[in-house]
C-alpha cells in the first residue's frame, strides 16, 4: 500500500509515474467534464443494470448476497479497487449482514455486479432539530424521532456557503437541517457524516 | 380527598372550554382538520362539521359540570367523553400514526404517550369529580394538576419546551468541541467537491474514495477513473477550492 501511495504522490508532485493529465492550475481542463467513455446505456424509466440496492443477507468470500427492496437478489462482488463507504472510506471487513447498501459497478454476463463503489447504510434525511444533548441531535423527521450521533473526528457541519467544519456547536434547537449519515441497522439511530444547515 | 374531588370540575371545565373554543373558533385548526386522524376516521368532508360538533359537546359538558345541581350528570358525561377520547387516541395511534389528534389546537405532533397521559388524567379527574360534595376545592392540587396537564399538551411546546431547550443548549453547549482535533475527511471532501480540479475530473471518476492519507500538510484522496486512477491533493486547513490539485495516473489494475 505504501509503495502505491508513494507512486501516486510522486505522480501528483511531478515524479516518475505515467501521468495522463495534469495542470499546474490543478484542473484537467473543461473538456474533461464532457469526456466520458461510457455511453448512455439505460433507457429512461428502465432499471439501471449497473446499480443495486438492498440489505446484505450473507457474505461469502468477496461476494455479498443482497436482497433488494423489490425482493430481487443481487450478487455483488467486491474487489481491491472497490470503494466502500460506511461513514467514510472503510475496508471490506466493515460490511456486515444486515447492513443496507447502494452499489454501483459493472454487471457481468453471469449476473454478478462487479462493484466499483459500495455505500453501506447511507441515509439522507431532512427534519428539524427537536433537541440537542451531549453528542446527539434529536431530529424530528415527519413526526418520527431520529437520534443522530455526532462522531468526533468524522461529523462535519456545512452552514450555508461556509467551509465545512468539525464544529457543530452552531446548530440550534428548532432549526431545519439535512443530515447525511450512516444508519445503525434496525434502529432509529444515525451516525452523522455531514449536517447541512441553511444558515 | 373531598377537596381534591371538588376541584376536579374546574380543571375539567378549563380544558373542555379551551378544547371547545379552539375547535369552534380556530381557522387554522379547521384548515388542518383534513390532516388529523379524525379525517381518516370519518372522511375528509365530514372532518370539519364533526370537529365543530365535538367542540359544542365539549362546551356543553363544561357547562354541565360546573353548577353543583347538575354536577353528577356533567361528571358522567365528562367520563363518557374522555373514555371516547382515549378510544379515539388508540384508533389514531394504531391506524394513523403520522396524524395529529386535533385535540386542543392545530399542530403536527402525532399521538404519543403524552396524549394518552393527558386524556387518561382527565378521565381519572372526571371519575373523581363524581365523588365531589360541598367542600371547598383544593386550589393547590388543582393548580399542580393544571400545570401537569399543560405540560402534557404538545400544542404548547413551542411556548415553553422549545425555548427551554434552546436556553439549555446555549448554556451547556453539548456539541462544543473541547479542542480542535484533526480535520475530518468529510470537511476536506466538501472542499474537494467545490474545486475546479474535481469539476474537471468528476465525469471520469468511476468510484467513491478508494484510499486517503495525510502527508506533509496535504491530504491525498484517491478515486478510480476507469482504468486509471485520479489522485487529488487537498491542503489541510485550506479554505480555497482552487488550492486542490489533481492528476490522472495510468497504473495497472490493483492486484
Amino acid at each position: 500500500m505504501t509503495s502505491r501511495r508513494q507512486m501516486l504522490k510522486s505522480a501528483l508532485l511531478g515524479g516518475g509515474a505515467t501521468v495522463v493529465a495534469a495542470t499546474a492550475m490543478g484542473s484537467l481542463g473543461p473538456e474533461a467534464a464532457f469526456a466520458t467513455d461510457r455511453a448512455q446505456e439505460v433507457d429512461p424509466g428502465a432499471p439501471d443494470p449497473n446499480f443495486a440496492e438492498g440489505r446484505i443477507r450473507s457474505i461469502k468470500d468477496n461476494t455479498l448476497l443482497v436482497l433488494g427492496s423489490n425482493l430481487v437478489f443481487h450478487n455483488i462482488r467486491v474487489v481491491d479497487g472497490t470503494s466502500l463507504w460506511k461513514l467514510g472510506p472503510v475496508g471490506f471487513d466493515q460490511a456486515k449482514p444486515g447492513d443496507g447498501l447502494y452499489a454501483r459497478g459493472v454487471r457481468m454476463p453471469d449476473g454478478v455486479l462487479a462493484a466499483e463503489s459500495v455505500w453501506l447504510n447511507i441515509v439522507n434525511i431532512k427534519g428539524h432539530i427537536k433537541n440537542i444533548t451531549s453528542d446527539k441531535i434529536h431530529l424530528d423527521h415527519n413526526g418520527q424521532e431520529v437520534l443522530c450521533h455526532v462522531v468526533a473526528g468524522k461529523s462535519v457541519a456545512v452552514h450555508s456557503d461556509a467551509p465545512a467544519s468539525g464544529d457543530l456547536s452552531m446548530l440550534r434547537v428548532s432549526q431545519h437541517v439535512q443530515i447525511l449519515g450512516a444508519w445503525r441497522p434496525d434502529t432509529n439511530e444515525v451516525d452523522i457524516a455531514t449536517v447541512f444547515s441553511p444558515h | 380527598m373531598q377537596g381534591i374531588a371538588a376541584s376536579q370540575p374546574y380543571v375539567i371545565a378549563l380544558f373542555l372550554v379551551w378544547a371547545g373554543l379552539m375547535k369552534l373558533l380556530s381557522r387554522r385548526m379547521r384548515a388542518q382538520a383534513g390532516r388529523t386522524a379524525l379525517a381518516r376516521l370519518t372522511g375528509q368532508a365530514r372532518a370539519v362539521p364533526l370537529l365543530r360538533l365535538v367542540g359544542l359537546v365539549e362546551l356543553a359538558v363544561a357547562a354541565a359540570i360546573l353548577p353543583p345541581a347538575v354536577r353528577p350528570v356533567g361528571s358522567v358525561a365528562a367520563a363518557v367523553l374522555f373514555t371516547g377520547f382515549v378510544a379515539y387516541l388508540t384508533y389514531s395511534y394504531v391506524s394513523a400514526p403520522a396524524s395529529s389528534c386535533g385535540c386542543l389546537g392545530a399542530h403536527s405532533h402525532p399521538v404519543d404517550w403524552r396524549s394518552f397521559a393527558r386524556a387518561g388524567l382527565l378521565l381519572a379527574a372526571s371519575v373523581a369529580s363524581l365523588r365531589s360534595g360541598q367542600e371547598p376545592p383544593a386550589v393547590a392540587v388543582a393548580l399542580v394538576e393544571v400545570v401537569v396537564l399543560l405540560g402534557l399538551s404538545a400544542e404548547l411546546d413551542r411556548h415553553w419546551l422549545r425555548p427551554l431547550r434552546q436556553f439549555l443548549v446555549r448554556v451547556r453547549q453539548p456539541l462544543a468541541v473541547p479542542s480542535p482535533g484533526e480535520i475530518p475527511l468529510e470537511a476536506s471532501l466538501r472542499l474537494l467537491y467545490l474545486s475546479p480540479a474535481y469539476c474537471s475530473a468528476s465525469a471520469r471518476l468511476t468510484s467513491d474514495v478508494q484510499d486517503t492519507w495525510d502527508e506533509d500538510g496535504l491530504r491525498y484522496v484517491v478515486y478510480a477513473a476507469h482504468e486509471r486512477t485520479a489522485v487529488f491533493a487537498v491542503p489541510l486547513g485550506a479554505t480555497e477550492p482552487s488550492d486542490v490539485r489533481v492528476v490522472l495516473v495510468e497504473e495497472p489494475a490493483l492486484a
